[in-house]
């Protein structure tokens, strides 16, 4: 007999339900709860590892606290990662060809839509141009997935909540956000959090010690001085939470961040230089 | 006996002679005969006769003879004067002026020259007169200009000598006799005569240009080249000299001054290496000689060796190879250089400690030179001291003080982190009103107290309110450098190691504090601590409660909390400390050893303090007594601490930019005079007299203007500076100005920092040209637009099995429907859909504007372009571009017909949407390569470009490399996922020292060849259209694999680039 190990869940049963370690930086949390109360599409916009996800994440656990109270069903979070080759029916489903026929399966957009959740799009921009169409209605007033091969329409669940996100930085001028998408979302701006509240997130989620995070994130603020010369993206949080993990697991701290977050920025092997030296003068 | 013999029958036939001939002998009968006897006389008489009757004009040697002979039959006694007298016949029989020469020479030269040489001087000056004229005038001189040689110049060398003149003579007698007369200059400063003759006399055989050149540079030998080298030095260029180098006299001239920068012990190292190179490579020795001090400035004599051996390997493989390598003008051998020395220059870690500043200050920090700081000439002096003016850094050229290269490293990097410490720390954003947080603010009540003003900068209106103001700014700094230097080490736990050793070093590299007068000694005591002098503080036993006192207010400041209003006020307590030390000598007895470390920390009587400066300033600036106050000596890693300096360079640079910023109660400018006097009062900078704070007043008001922003367009087409070809890197000095390599195809090397590249906008002109040119086109516009327009949905293609897509996969429905017929699970892809590959190019244009795009093109019918446009509002942009056009030139350009093919080009772009930049290239000399920007590649396509493509004009020369590795750069920033470089000139690349002796068209060619390739190998396809009729033979080198297309036509580029464009663009 073996023993199953892992936790299983239908995609649209999942459900966040202990609480994700988040630390506001701004007032993003209202922002959202009021959103959500009107169920407001939400935009997510930031540079890589500045927290979006974990916001999400966070917030799904938030707004399922009063339910928890009232015994409401929870609200699932959906999360679909975005690529370049994600196309439209990859959202909404499609027919399986069996030996005796076809079957439809509904793809992980339709299935928060029906069953009522936030269903969260990271990094929209990247899918192709096609999903817009299923955006645009699901995102205003209208609030319809059209499932154009079965020719229905799907009112959405009272509970549904989309949110996307995205990061200006890194894509093409040409690969731009279109306005009509923008438009339909309020937008949340995210950023590398500051020094002073970046080093307790480190700490929490590392485990490093204080001074440890503390420099860790002076680390941050000194390399994110760097972006637009030299370097496109500054060290996400999340490379620095690394970061600390391998400290705490022994790594000198000057080998770890060499591995973690210097040989990740950036290939350029003068960049590497400077940005070596500024972690030379934090750690010792 | 008989009485005095009779001389009368001499007498008859003297008188047969001038009269001088026969008064020379009477003048000269007596001394003669007293000397040398009656009978001799007679026959010393008679011998005259007969030298005056031996020809025409011999009577002028019998004159000289008889003038001479007292003298000379004193100097030299009787049987000698006999042999005199037959070498001075021999002459006359040669050549009477000869004679006479030789005679008129003889009492001086007989002084010094040994009588048994007498006959061979003789020989010496008849060895040159050959009968005729002009070889005896030659003979003549020598004997005129004999004395001055025979005093300096053995015989032997004598010898040599004239036998030189003699070769000389057998060219030119002019030469001849202008050798001699350098001879006699030259000669008798060198030391080493021999050996120079031996070497003139090679060098005569070829050029005598050079011989006068070797003589003259001689001298400079002599003064440079330690004495005991000098005969190697002298072998050795004959040695080269021999082996056939051409122009010897300069690489004298050169390597006597590079030599002269070398101690003796290196001159002998670099001389045997020379020796040692003289067998494989003429050329190379004059370029080891000449770089070898520059070479020795970095590394050590021991490590020359193993540069040395390397080169000489690399020369024995590539001979021209290895001469860049000796010159320094090759990459290999810098590297080599680089890897051997342990000194930092700072061009090399510009961009590495450059970045690293910008990541601690957050803003943009530009590295610069101190050098550079100090010939602006703007307060700062200093050539090795780091300073800051607030945005950039300046740092010293050179690191050399330590062991190794690490160290030197750490010790830039320690001295880069305290100047950016003063920026990330905020040590200028001093505020007289703000608030300090460790103290209680008293700067207020003592500027009240005294009745002080307000001045331009609140760092001024600090200083102001001390009467010993060299006293405040003194320690002001010290205290400031210890709070930035607090900071960091609490900020940057990792520099600590550094840190402290280089701040221990500083300690003990201090003169002794027991030498200092008592007030000074203070202030050192302070620099200590700021320095963590922990233990062993030397205090004057009088001074120990002050002493504690200070070190107590330093670690207030030194506190992570404490800002730069915490050191004003720390700065006015200790002031109010020290001022009241008399600055007088400490007896050796009276110092004692403190334990500056326990003292708590507790605020000072605010009324004293205040009542004490009202008590200076009513006794005016005299302290307490002693001698005057001095400065300590500078800690050099914290630099130069210029905080007044800063504060008013950057109100001034407030001023010039836009005044809408907070400084209202200053928003009146800063005249002239107000600088002037600001300049004066700060004890920052040293003045000599007016005239000199008058030039850095308005060298300061210059570099404040020039700091304004939005003005680095509009340079216009000037004059280009002309500078020497000579030398070695270049260094960008003006901002958008960038560096590159060069390629020697012979030396098969880079030439590391060759080419300065100067980026400018182009001036902008009327867009009328831009319509003009669409209108007379517009036929063929439509063409390639329509063209154009049909390459986007060509790239739309087809992908099959899909799972899904815009319909059904024939193929592979039917084999899903087999398989399912087959109860098979089948294969769920059974679409197709079309995928847009998206077009992502970037492409970068480079016009040709070298003078020859000047040329005027011959045009076939262009009837059709003087048909008036039919729409009125064209036609008046056509008629008045007409006028324009006709009063200017009749006729078209070279370059008027590739603005043209890029106005086509361009509109078309702007159809598909690639993105392109237009740059013009043009410059002179590798100094200046002018890069002209047209449009940048993301720049918008606006009326700006259409008018700066208007003004776009034959300039100077063609030195593409450069321009190539430039637009290269640009496009390589760029994320395109298909990029392309087009290189559109009227003729084959060529610049000023755009070549190397021998292959001149091939060097530029081959340099050209490898920016393009290059470019290459960072993925852009680089292509060359060239309208040079005969552009194939070069181009088949220069891009014979990469693509290239000669134009015959020239009229044809209009229709052709953008045919060409699509074609290699798809």
């Amino acid at each position: 007999m073996t023993e199953q190990t892992y936790q299983r869940h239908s995609i649209e049963e999942y459900v966040v339900d202990s609480e994700p370690f988040y630390l506001p930086v701004a007032d993003e949390i209202d922002i959202f709860e009021a959103a959500y109360a009107e169920r407001v599409p939400i935009l997510l916009k930031g540079p890589t590892g500045t927290g979006k996800t974990r916001f999400v994440e966070y917030m799904s656990w938030r707004v399922n606290q009063d339910r928890v109270k009232t015994g409401n069903p929870l609200s699932s979070l959906v999360t679909v990662a975005c690529h370049e080759d994600l196309t439209a029916s990859d959202l909404v489903g499609r027919y399986l060809l069996e030996p005796d026929g076809t079957r439809w399966i509904d793809g992980p957009l339709t299935r928060a839509v029906k069953h009522g959740g936030i269903c969260y799009l990271d990094e929209v921009i990247e899918a192709r141009k096609d999903t817009t169409v299923l955006i645009h209605p699901l995102a205003d007033h209208r609030r319809l997935l059209h499932i154009e091969k079965l020719g229905e329409v799907i009112e959405a669940h009272p509970n549904f909540l989309m949110v996307i996100s995205y990061n200006p930085g890194y894509q093409n001028a040409l690969k731009d956000l279109k306005h009509s998408t923008r438009q339909r979302f309020v937008a949340i701006e995210f950023d590398f959090p500051p020094r002073d509240l970046e080093g307790p997130i480190i700490e929490h989620e590392s485990g490093c010690n204080h001074e440890t995070a503390q420099q860790l994130a002076l680390l941050g603020e000194k390399i994110r001085n760097l972006i637009g010369q030299g370097l496109q993206e500054g060290a996400s949080t999340r490379l620095l939470v690394y970061t600390g993990k391998l400290i705490e697991r022994g790594i000198a701290p000057r080998r770890a961040c060499e591995v973690a977050i210097v040989w990740g920025l950036t290939d350029d092997h003068e960049i590497q230089k400077s940005v070596m030296e500024v972690v030379t003068s934090i750690f010792e | 006996m008989t009485s005095a013999p009779d001389h009368s029958h001499v007498i008859a036939e003297l008188e047969k002679h001038p009269a001088a001939l026969l008064s020379a002998y009477e003048e000269a009968k007596d001394r003669v005969t007293s000397a040398i006897g009656p009978v001799s006389a007679l026959k010393w008489a008679e011998e005259g006769v007969q030298l005056a009757n031996l020809g025409a004009r011999s009577w002028e040697a019998a004159t000289e003879y008889y003038k001479a002979s007292p003298l000379v039959v004193e100097i030299i006694g009787l049987p000698q004067f006999e042999r005199w007298l037959e070498s001075g016949a021999g002459l006359v029989d040669e050549s009477p002026v000869v004679a006479s020469s030789f005679f008129r020479a003889s009492p001086s030269v007989l002084n010094t020259l040994a009588p048994r040489h007498i006959a061979g001087w003789a020989m010496l000056g008849s060895s040159l007169s050959k009968g005729t004229w002009k070889s005896s005038s030659l003979a003549a001189r020598f004997f005129d200009i004999s004395n001055d040689l025979v005093e300096n110049v053995t015989f032997h060398e004598l010898q040599l000598f004239v036998s030189l003149v003699q070769t000389l003579s057998n060219r030119s007698y002019d030469l001849a006799s202008e050798a001699l007369v350098l001879g006699q200059r030259v000669l008798p400063s060198v030391g080493e005569r021999e050996e120079l003759i031996s070497l003139a006399t090679v060098l005569a055989e070829t050029s005598w240009r050079e011989v006068r050149g070797s003589f003259e540079a001689a001298a400079r030998v002599s003064l440079s080249v330690d004495r005991k080298l000098r005969r190697r030095y002298f072998s050795l260029t004959e040695r080269l000299a021999r082996s056939g180098m051409a122009n010897v006299s300069a690489f004298m001239i050169e390597s006597a001054a590079s030599l002269a920068r070398l101690p003796q012990e290196q001159q002998v190292v670099v001389l045997e290496r020379a020796e040692e190179l003289a067998d494989i490579s003429s050329e190379a020795v004059g370029a080891f000689l000449k770089t070898a001090p520059t070479v020795l400035e970095r590394i050590s004599t021991s490590q020359l060796d193993d540069w040395y051996q390397r080169g000489q390997e690399f020369l024995k493989e590539n001979p021209d190879g290895g001469v860049a390598y000796f010159k320094l003008e090759s990459q290999r051998a810098e590297q080599l250089l680089e890897a051997l020395s342990s000194s930092i220059e700072l061009d090399r870690v510009r961009g590495l400690l450059g970045m690293y500043a910008n990541a601690l200050a957050g803003t943009e920090v530009q590295l610069q030179s101190v050098s550079e700081l100090a010939h602006k000439n703007i307060g700062w002096v200093s050539m090795e001291l780091a300073t800051t003016d607030g945005k950039n850094v300046f740092l010293p050229e050179m690191v050399d003080q330590r062991e190794t290269k690490a160290e030197n490293f750490s010790w830039l990097k320690v001295v880069t982190t305290h100047q950016v410490g003063h920026i990330e720390f905020n040590s200028f954003d001093f505020n007289f009103n703000g608030e300090a947080a460790r103290f209680e603010d008293l700067r207020r009540r003592v500027a009240d107290g005294i009745g002080a003003k307000p001045s331009a900068t609140d760092v001024s209106s600090f200083f102001d309110m001390f009467p010993e103001r060299a006293l405040a700014a003194d320690v002001f700094s010290v205290v400031e450098d210890a709070r930035v230097d607090a900071n960091l080490l609490q900020r940057y736990k990792g520099l600590k190691e550094h840190y402290y050793s280089v701040q221990e070093e500083t300690l003990k590299a201090r003169s002794p504090i027991h030498e200092m007068p008592a007030q000074k000694a203070m202030v050192e005591l302070l620099i200590r601590l700021s320095l963590h002098q922990s233990e062993n503080a030397q205090v004057p036993s009088q001074y120990v409660q002050q002493a504690q006192e200070i070190a107590a207010l330093l670690r207030q400041v030194q506190d992570p909390l404490a800002t730069v209003e915490d050191t004003a006020e720390a700065t006015l307590r200790i002031y109010h400390l020290i001022s009241q030390v008399p600055n007088e000598d400490v007896p050796p007895d009276e110092w004692e050893e403190a334990d500056l470390s326990e003292t708590e920390f507790s605020e000072p009587d605010a009324e004293a303090i205040v009542q004490n400066f009202q008590r200076q300033v009513e006794e005016g600036e005299e302290g307490e007594g002693g001698e005057e106050y001095e400065s300590p000596e500078d800690v050099e890693y914290r630099g130069d601490f210029k905080p007044e300096m800063v504060q008013l360079l950057s109100k001034m640079k407030g001023q010039q930019g836009d005044s809408d910023d907070d400084s209202q109660e200053m928003a009146e400018g800063l005249t002239q005079e107000e600088i002037e006097q600001m300049l004066r009062d700060s004890s920052e900078v040293d003045f000599g007299d007016d005239a000199e704070v008058q030039q850095v007043a308005s060298n300061m008001m210059k570099e404040a203007g020039s700091d304004a922003p939005d003005n680095p367009s509009g340079q216009g087409y000037n004059s280009l500076p002309h500078q020497d070809e000579d030398g070695g890197p270049l260094e960008p000095s003006e901002p958008r100005s960038f560096v590159y390599d060069e390629w020697d195809f012979r030396a098969n090397d880079y030439r590391p920092r060759w080419c300065v590249v100067q980026e400018r906008t182009a001036v902008a002109g009327e867009t009328a040209f831009f319509q003009d040119t669409l209108q007379q086109y517009s036929g063929l516009m439509d063409q390639i637009r329509r063209q154009f327009e049909s390459i986007r949905p060509e790239t739309y293609r087809k992908h099959k099995r899909l799972p899904d897509g815009e319909d059904f996969d024939f193929d592979a429905a039917i084999e899903a429907l087999i398989d399912l017929r087959g109860k098979v699970s089948p294969d769920d892809r059974i679409y197709w859909r079309r995928n847009k590959d998206e077009r992502d190019v970037a492409v970068a244009f480079l016009l040709d504007m070298s003078a020859s795009t000047a040329e005027a093109v011959e045009e076939g019918s262009r009837d059709g372009e003087w048909n008036a446009p039919g729409d009125p509002v064209a036609y008046t942009a056509w008629l008045r571009a007409r006028r324009g056009e006709t009063s200017r030139r009749p006729y078209k350009r070279i370059i008027d017909v590739e603005k043209e093919s890029m106005v086509l080009l361009m509109t078309a772009l702007e159809a598909i949407g690639d993105r392109y930049g237009v740059y013009g290239f043009s410059g002179f000399g590798r100094e200046n390569v002018e890069f002209y920007v047209i449009k940048e590649i993301e720049e918008a396509f606006t009326d700006k470009a259409k008018r700066r493509l208007d003004k776009v004009a034959p300039l100077h020369a063609t030195r593409m490399g450069p321009a190539i590795r430039h637009a290269a750069a640009k496009l390589a920033k760029t994320d395109a996922k298909t990029k392309f470089l087009f290189v559109i000139s009227d003729g084959r690349p060529q610049d000023r020292g755009y070549s190397r002796e021998g292959v001149e068209k091939e060097y530029a060619v081959q340099d050209t060849r490898m920016a393009l390739m290059e470019a290459r190998q960072s993925n852009i396809t680089p292509f060359c259209l060239t309208v040079d009729r005969n552009g194939h033979d070069y181009l088949r080198t220069m891009a014979g694999d990469l693509g290239y297309e000669v134009l015959p036509d020239i009229m044809e580029l209009p229709r052709r680039l953008p045919q060409l464009y699509k074609k290699i663009t798809l």
